[in-house]
């Protein structure tokens, strides 16, 4: 790099290049202009005649400045000029770079990359040793200090992980060949806070200098949120307008594509992220199809969610008596639970025992009692899984009915009539659904009608479990959390026996907002106890949110599944026996903070590049001569025009 | 390249469309020059009467004019004046540099010469005598005036450098006017002044040149090309070849004057941004002579 006054030039050698102007400027000079043609009567008179002084007529003297000035515009931009570089980092001592190289470095990694290289080039110029420390959780043992041309290469080589930044947690034995004073840092960080940055920080800031180069634009997240209605956060470090997230996946001819455009919601403040809920509104056609949620413009893995069960098609195990389907099948419960589900979800059918091999989301017990196999049963609703039952006739007659375990609320033998020949009361009819619970918003058909229900037994729990109540109040849904599932009863029948609902339209949609809930807790993988369990990726993101197939898949433990993306468990999709499970990289931002360390604006790094304007220059200057020469020319062709037109 | 009929036509048709201009602008010249019935004011053979003279030994019987002569003693014979049995016939040149013009404000030599052969041919006819341009048959009167302005017009140029005028028009009796720009070839020039005089036959040649080509205002590299383009020259330094044209032009001319003056014919020059008055009033003063 060579400075004159607020210029430098990156490439100072081509400036030897103006040394040939003077030439260039001779060799133009002399070079003869195309004669001019005249059409002339008396040329008879002239033939024979010589040259009396043969000169070389010169090219016009603008014409020719013209072109030396485009010459020595692209000599010059060429010698790569820039205006007030930026100065040359402070300290002569040994440099250390540190690159943070988690997924949030990803949305200007090329910027942070020439960053350091630019530095890596001058320490190269002064003779200084560098040493690279790239903070993505693999660096092991203590940093090396090499000539600084040695590292350009792994620099260029390296590219940002799919897992948050990570820095060295032993710092005595990453510290062990580094001078104890004298030493200069550059740490191009990614704007956010990392487990061990502030140890780093001060052990860095004992031994010498630090300069911290800032990032450029915000950082985004986007992340999962459990509930009854799964939702998107989006987070950034700035307050404007909220990027829009792509919802993409596979058309129905199975071409990838964007299906959908999600508005982020309210904004919400802390610690300096601004955080919004994007809920995910979408007909569940739509929503079975999406593969991954991205922010729109960010190239980062963090800014991108994988759809995986928790947003997929629930399988649905449906147990009941179907025998009577031989003569009277619109009097079975089963037909109603099949033509309301089949639509949105993957039925399965069998004894539980069967279905339960199948590790269904979701099983509907219509109207079964004393089960042989409920030890099973309760084992797999603690894990997760979402048991539907449905009262009726069986139920109802049940003599050991207040013993029935994997009931939400505690039932009384023998339910009762309404609205029945030998009662007195009409038919009562559903209340509005609260507006906290996985029906709300739902409206009730005013013909809807419950004939006969099963009663529980007053309790003070009673009361928390319902989700729909008759007019009367008394429990139409109850609802109890069991470990990480849940079991909810309707008190009444799937079929038109005992009431009208299993008719209606309400009862498609209260299935399907029950079934939506099944499973959506388990966004956060559990994390498991069992360590046969391995999850084998097979789809993997890399630091820049891009999806490829894993080289060689290498199962991770579910133990360390659960703790989010790592050095060797990258977000991306993974298997496990029949279940996929995603795992995303975005997750909560805390702004980082530099005590004690001078903080470089990105932007105002590298100067002033001059070389394009240069070239510009150049083109526009020889564009001008290309216009000049064509005057020149065209001022012969124009008088035999003239010529012509009196003839 | 010869022109089909049809292509003849509409050019020769768009030709004539400056024929009202042309007679207008000749008539205007013509009408500066002194006009009037010239006869030669002496006896000869005419119709007009001239004098009565007394008779002499060899004039025949029938001559003499008996009313005059009863009169008196004497025997009388009735003179008539001498008429002009001359015609004129106005040779234009239609060689291709003719159609040269140095600049857009001047005109073509060969609107110049046309409008020259015109308005001389109109002041010949207003003094009786018969005129006619080239290649047609002389003819006096008034209608003859549009009849030679329409032969003008209608003449086409050729594409080569030299024109020469036909041998048939070197008859006795008819004065030629030559017009050209005599740069082409000298030489058939030469032999057909030798053949005029040969005939005695006496004519006028009149060279009309552009100021470019007498002032050669030409200079860098250029390269010269002659109006049918059989000639070319080449030089880089035009304006060092200055001297060298003039001076040869300077040859050629008094090449020709000599000649001109060894046929007992008259030469002159006229350049097209001089008025053309001048040089039809010195064509008129070399045949009054």
């Amino acid at each position: 790099m060579l400075v004159l006054g607020p210029l430098g030039f990156m490439i100072p050698w081509l400036l030897a290049g103006l040394a040939l102007l003077p030439a260039i400027w001779l060799i133009l000079r002399v070079m003869p202009p195309s004669p001019k043609l005249v059409r002339f009567p008396g040329t008879r008179l002239l033939l024979g005649l010589r040259d009396p002084k043969p000169v070389a007529r010169h090219t016009p003297w603008w014409l020719l400045l013209l072109r030396i000035l485009a010459l020595a515009a692209l000599i010059l931009g060429f010698a790569g000029p820039i205006w007030k570089p930026a100065p040359e980092q402070a300290g002569q001592g040994p440099l250390m770079v540190v690159m943070d190289a988690g997924w949030a470095a990803a949305p200007d990694w090329p910027q942070r990359q020439a960053r350091a290289l630019r530095a890596l080039d001058r320490a190269a110029a002064n003779g200084q040793p560098a040493a690279l420390l790239v903070a993505d959780g693999q660096t092991e043992g203590a940093l090396p200090f090499v000539p600084a041309t040695e590292l350009a290469a792994q620099l260029r080589a390296i590219r940002p992980a799919a897992w948050e930044t990570r820095y060295p947690q032993d710092l005595d034995t990453l510290l062990a060949e580094t001078p104890e004073s004298g030493l200069s840092v550059l740490w191009l960080t990614d704007g956010i806070d990392h487990p061990g940055r502030t140890a780093l920080l001060s052990a860095l800031d004992a031994r010498g200098m630090v300069t911290v180069v800032a990032p450029v634009g915000p950082r985004q997240s986007l992340e999962l949120v459990a509930g009854d209605q799964p939702a998107l956060r989006l987070r950034t470090t700035n307050r404007t307008d909220p990027p829009e997230i792509l919802a993409i996946g596979t058309d129905p001819q199975g071409a990838p594509r964007e299906l959908a455009r999600l508005t982020a919601g309210e904004a919400q403040d802390e610690n300096g992220v601004t955080s919004r809920l994007v809920p995910i509104d979408l007909p569940s056609e739509l929503r079975n199809r999406i593969s991954r949620f991205q922010i729109e413009g960010q190239d980062s893995a963090g800014a991108i969610v994988l759809a995986d069960d928790s947003l997929r098609r629930r399988k649905v195990a449906l147990v009941g008596d179907d025998r009577a389907s031989e003569g009277q099948r619109l009097l079975s419960p089963m037909h109603y639970l099949r033509r309301a589900l089949a639509a949105r979800t993957d039925l399965i059918e069998g004894g539980l025992g069967d279905v339960l091999q199948a590790s269904p989301d979701v099983i509907v017990l219509a109207d079964q009692i004393a089960l042989p196999e409920d030890q099973e049963l309760q084992n797999w609703v603690d894990e997760g899984g979402l048991l539907i039952r449905f009262g009726g006739p069986r139920m109802a007659g049940y003599e050991m009915l207040t013993d029935e375990p994997l009931l939400p609320v505690r039932l009384r033998p023998g339910g009762r009539d309404i609205g029945g020949a030998l009662s007195w009361g009409e038919p009562r009819t559903i209340a509005p659904f609260p507006t906290d619970g996985p029906f709300s918003g739902l409206s009730v058909p005013p013909d809807t009608t419950i004939r006969a229900q099963l009663l529980a037994e007053p309790s003070p729990e009673l009361a928390g479990r319902i989700l729909a109540q008759l007019s009367d109040g008394t429990p139409l849904v109850t609802r109890q959390a069991l470990g990480q599932g849940q079991i909810v009863l309707f008190h009444t029948t799937a079929n038109a026996e005992w009431s009208n609902l299993a008719i209606s339209g309400l009862f498609v949609e209260m299935l399907d907002r029950l079934v939506l809930t099944a499973r959506a807790s388990a966004t956060q993988p559990e994390v498991e106890t069992t360590d046969e369990l391995f999850w084998t990726p097979v789809q993997v993101l890399d630091g820049f949110g891009r999806l490829s197939e894993p080289q060689d898949p290498v199962p991770v433990p579910a133990t360390e599944f659960g703790k989010g993306p790592a050095p060797g468990a990258p977000a991306g999709l993974y298997r496990a026996a029949e279940r996929t499970a995603a795992l995303n990289a975005g997750g909560p931002m805390m702004p980082a903070t530099w005590p004690g360390a001078s903080i470089e604006a990105a932007s105002q790094a590298p100067g002033v590049e001059l070389a394009g304007w240069l070239i510009l220059l150049a083109a526009a200057l020889f564009g001008l001569d290309a216009v000049g020469s064509a005057w020149l020319a065209r001022g012969t062709r124009g008088r035999h025009r003239n010529r012509g037109a009196t003839a | 390249m010869t022109p089909s009929p049809a292509e003849l036509r509409a050019r020769a048709e768009e030709a004539s469309a400056g024929l009202p201009a042309l007679m207008l602008s000749a008539e205007r010249l013509a009408a500066s020059v002194t006009a009037g019935v010239h006869g030669k004011r002496r006896a000869g053979m005419g119709e007009d009467f001239w004098q009565y003279r007394p008779a002499t030994s060899g004039d025949s019987a029938r001559s003499i004019d008996w009313r005059r002569s009863a009169r008196s003693d004497g025997q009388f014979v009735r003179d008539r004046e001498a008429e002009m049995a001359q015609s004129a016939v106005i040779w234009v040149s239609a060689a291709a540099g003719m159609d040269f013009a140095g600049g857009p404000d001047r005109p073509t030599k060969r609107d110049r010469a046309d409008l020259l052969a015109l308005a001389l041919g109109m002041a010949l006819l207003n003094g009786g005598e018969r005129v006619a341009i080239a290649g047609h048959l002389p003819r006096a009167g008034r209608m003859q005036a549009e009849r030679m302005a329409d032969d003008l017009v209608r003449r086409l140029s050729i594409s080569g450098d030299d024109d020469t005028p036909a041998p048939e028009l070197l008859r006795s009796g008819q004065r030629l006017i030559l017009i050209d720009d005599f740069l082409g070839d000298p030489a058939p020039m030469l032999a057909y002044l030798d053949r005029a005089a040969g005939s005695g036959i006496r004519g006028a040649m009149l060279q009309i040149l552009d100021p470019d080509e007498e002032a050669f205002p030409y200079g860098g590299a250029v390269l010269f090309r002659s109006a049918g383009g059989a000639l070319s020259h080449d030089t880089r330094d035009a304006g060092g070849l200055r001297d060298a044209y003039l001076a040869r032009l300077a040859e050629r001319r008094e090449v020709l004057g000599r000649a001109a003056l060894n046929a007992g014919w008259n030469f002159g020059t006229h350049d097209t941004a001089s008025a053309p008055a001048q040089a039809l009033l010195w064509l008129w003063s070399v045949l009054e002579g």
